[in-house]
């Protein structure tokens, strides 16, 4: 954000949010190849990288999925040219099966994989600890704790990969990836970019049999090298006090942690550790000798404390463990330091602070029928059309939705309250392969069009393949809106960067072997309504297209070209209060007005006259005079 | 080590949260201060609550502000600082925008109950003082469109904060961060944010 480019930064004092602090930091590391695929809390990185990508010479792409942005980066670090993807915690479940042959083959320079959980799951599906795909993958995890600290841990984090030749994953939290701060900004220098040859021998990174045997075993003894390693890290810091009680926190929770320190007035020890995995045992045991008490700072599931207990078993330490298992904390939600303080001040055995709780009452009391605001759809955005015409058409016909990960995962919330199931990228039309073998009910899927291209193709070919009766509707807006509106195979062509082809997804669905492909538009009504009721009606594995692009981006797209946005208005003489408008529509531009008529606040409407096509009596139109 | 001075932003998706942090984090970096924020804005184009905790000081560890510890809540839109009431200390101040977005969830349960009257100003402000904290309602929006320039709200709120007293940030600072972090409508930016510490809060 700003004038300046991430890359042209002058060194001194800047305030900067994390994610961008790690994208400066992977180009200062000489990246040659960045790949991602956009979700929250990471969206900024991946931005930020394709901002800086052609000032530094280094390339940057959204890939198809996070399997394949791995697999991008890891075919660079192969090759011997530093590589780095971003993704969200749950991305890595895609990208999980490369991820573990990673482990195994190593690499041959620096690959950098930046996960980020969602500990209170503010835009994920689940609070997934992705901690321990690590030891499991037998790959090294590093964690900063904010921007002061990301730059040191990514640029570590490259060293550690290529000095051991194992990918190294950086994990973040989202108050950690959307954490902005002062920060002393270094000069971006970025690496030379040429073309390498092929370094290895045949077969260095087949792992199948014998030569994965042998991988696993090279694997352990690395392990423990870069244990050793991690031992003398100065990311990890120690503070000793002269207490017998000490707390042993995450980065992520490092900065809870002091600040229930300060607020409590409490005297304890603090070691933080931004080694997350392996952890350096000797560095936490000899923290624990000689405290009485310890408390184990961390969010999620009870990782760092499962390790510190092992390893006060192993010295044989009396050292009482306050963490998960003792009750002191919760495996969900997000920590802060409040929640912290009280858990240290219930260990120290001093009185916990009064003033969360009057607030909290206080505050409750204040709020006390506040209206909730959920995220909904834009005004004019495509979906909330798109919703409405599949409800009416399928009004009378029972029916089960199973939807998918995008803006439409909204509409199963308050207020549309529409769609049975949301679980995973691409999930829908898999699940409706099961959904539509058992139900007397029809069955509906329900994808947007960069999550078909993420993860949805493999079940539309099921579902064709086995001729599995279901409607799938593919909403396509033209990007991956709910992420920011980022470019994807689909992309109309004019928007696509050079280089890059648009995929139609009608084609696709076309040589999937969908029976038939209707594609209409939701802002006409008209036409849409009985094209979708004829598709409804008929039998086999069936697609309907609906296309227009994302509002929010058509509109960017408009100011940028100095088109003018109308805006709609409701006419007091025409508007008989039937509020089709509003009921099944919740648009947020729309509400009652003193007289209970519906009124549409020029600020925000798009003028896409979805409404328009609603309302019986024809009481709204574009407003006639000139508007910004 | 003093307390960290506090400021909750809140608002809706779309009005600027961010921006308003990138010009005052930009200010405190000029100013040698350590800011550190906490950011809630991973939907924050669909119309949605947004939120971020924005802490001044040497004490400030945690990305998020204590509980009842907030100097300040700060708006954009009035209900919204209500939902965010229960960070601000004791006897704080509210600074709210004037404006009321209704959400959809409000005009759904209105439809059904419309004997229901819509939360205004007024109600927050009445909320605001029974548990003694301190509302001052500022017209944003009105400010803004004078100083010719009707999508700086932002920065009207920001003259607003920036004319509280004892309020860490000096002014000069603030406008120099505006000229950096706005690559359009300077002039504009800077008018609505001299306009708020100007006109927002008259008593002060």
């Amino acid at each position: 954000m700003g004038k300046t480019s991430l890359l042209d930064l002058e060194p001194g004092r800047a305030f900067l949010m994390c994610n961008e602090v790690i994208a400066r930091a992977a180009v200062h590391a000489g990246v040659g190849i960045y790949a991602g695929y956009p979700g929250s809390p990471t969206v900024e990185i991946l931005e930020s990288m394709l901002e800086m990508a052609s000032g530094a010479g280094f390339s940057a792409e959204i890939s198809t999925n996070e399997k394949v942005a791995l697999e991008t980066a890891a075919g660079a670090a192969m090759a011997g040219v530093r590589a780095m993807v971003s993704m969200k915690s749950v991305g890595l479940n895609v990208a999980s099966d490369t991820f573990f042959s990673l482990g195994y083959t190593g690499v041959e320079a620096g690959l950098v994989l930046v996960v980020a959980d969602d500990p209170h799951a503010h835009s994920s599906q689940s609070e997934q600890d992705g901690r321990p795909y690590a030891p499991a993958a037998l790959v090294p995890m590093l964690e900063p704790s904010g921007p002061a600290d990301a730059w040191d841990v990514v640029l570590a984090a490259f060293e550690t990969s290529e000095r051991f030749r194992v990918p190294v994953i950086v994990r973040t939290v989202t108050r950690v990836n959307h954490q902005s701060g002062v920060v002393e900004v270094r000069r971006v220098v970025p690496g030379r970019r040429a073309k390498v040859h092929w370094p290895h021998g045949p077969a260095r990174f087949v792992t199948v049999g014998a030569s994965a045997r042998a991988f696993h075993k090279a694997a352990l003894e690395r392990t423990e090298e870069v244990r050793r390693s991690f031992e003398a890290s100065p990311l990890n810091t120690v503070e000793r006090r002269g207490s017998r009680v000490g707390v042993i926190a995450s980065a992520s929770c490092g900065g809870h942690a002091r600040e229930a320190l300060r607020i409590t007035g409490g005297e304890a020890s603090l070691l933080t550790l931004a080694t997350a995995w392996p952890m350096p045992e000797n560095l936490v045991a000899e923290f624990l000798s000689g405290l009485d008490r310890v408390v184990v700072v961390e969010e999620l599931s009870p990782f760092l404390e499962d390790m510190v207990i092992r390893v006060a078993g192993r010295e044989n330490l009396s050292v009482e463990i306050a963490g998960k298992h003792s009750g002191h904390f919760s495996p969900a939600l997000e920590y802060n330091a409040d929640i912290v303080a009280d858990a240290l001040a219930r260990v120290l055995r001093i009185p916990a602070p009064v003033e969360p709780a009057r607030a909290a009452e206080t505050a409750a009391v204040a709020a006390e029928g506040l209206p909730s605001r959920p995220p909904t759809f834009c005004p004019g955005c495509p979906h909330r059309a798109s919703i409405n015409i599949l409800r009416t058409a399928l009004r009378g016909i029972p029916h089960v939705v199973s939807s998918d990960i995008g803006c439409y995962s909204m509409a199963p919330l308050e207020p549309l309250v529409w769609g049975d199931s949301v679980l995973a990228m691409g999930a829908s039309a898999g699940v409706a392969c099961g959904l539509a073998r058992v139900l007397e009910e029809k069955v509906v899927a329900i994808i947007g069009d960069s999550t078909f291209f993420h993860a949805g193709m493999p079940a539309v070919a099921n579902a064709a393949y086995h001729g599995i009766d279901f409607v799938l509707v593919l909403l396509d807006n033209g990007v991956t809106a709910m992420t920011g509106q980022q470019l994807h195979p689909g992309t109309p062509e004019e928007q696509q960067p050079p280089g890059s082809r648009r995929i139609a997804p009608e084609e696709v669905l076309r040589a999937l072997g969908a029976g038939s492909v209707t594609i209409v538009d939701p802002y006409d009504r008209k036409s849409a309504l009985p094209l979708v009721r004829q598709v409804l009606a008929g039998s086999g594995f069936r697609a309907i297209v609906f296309r227009r692009g994302c509002a929010l981006h058509s509109d960017r797209n408009k100011r940028r070209r100095g088109e003018r946005i109308p805006v709609s208005e409701v006419s007091r003489e025409a508007c008989r209060s039937f509020l089709t408008c509003i009921r099944d529509f919740a648009c947020p531009a729309i509400s009652l007005d003193a007289e209970g008529k519906a009124a549409i606040s020029p600020d925000l409407c798009d003028g896409c006259l979805e409404c328009a096509a609603l309302c019986p009596n024809s009481a709204i139109a574009h407003r006639k005079e000139a508007s910004e | 080590m003093s307390d960290p001075y506090g400021i909750l932003m809140c608002g809706v998706g779309g009005q600027g949260l961010v921006v308003l942090s990138r010009v005052l984090g930009t200010a405190c970096a000029t100013e040698g201060l350590r800011a550190v924020t906490g950011e809630q804005h991973g939907l924050s184009q669909r119309s949605g609550s947004v939120s971020i905790h924005f802490r001044i000081g040497e004490g400030a560890f945690s990305p998020l502000i204590p509980l009842g510890t907030a100097e300040v809540i700060a708006g954009l839109e009035a209900l919204e600082t209500l939902r965010y009431v229960e960070y601000l200390r004791k006897g704080g101040t509210v600074l709210l925008s004037t404006l009321v977005m209704h959400p959809v969830t409000e005009t759904a349960a209105r439809i059904k109950s419309p004997a229901i009257p819509y939360w205004d100003v007024e109600k927050v402000t009445e909320r605001l003082t029974a548990i003694e904290t301190r509302p001052v309602p500022v017209d944003c929006r009105g400010i803004a469109a004078r100083s010719g320039a009707a999508v700086a709200e932002n920065m009207v709120l920001l003259g607003a904060l920036a004319a509280l007293p004892g309020f860490p940030v000096g002014r000069p600072s603030i406008e120099e961060a505006i000229n950096r972090v706005f690559a359009g409508a300077v002039e504009a930016n800077l008018e609505a944010f001299r306009q708020g510490t100007r006109e927002a809060v008259p008593g002060f």
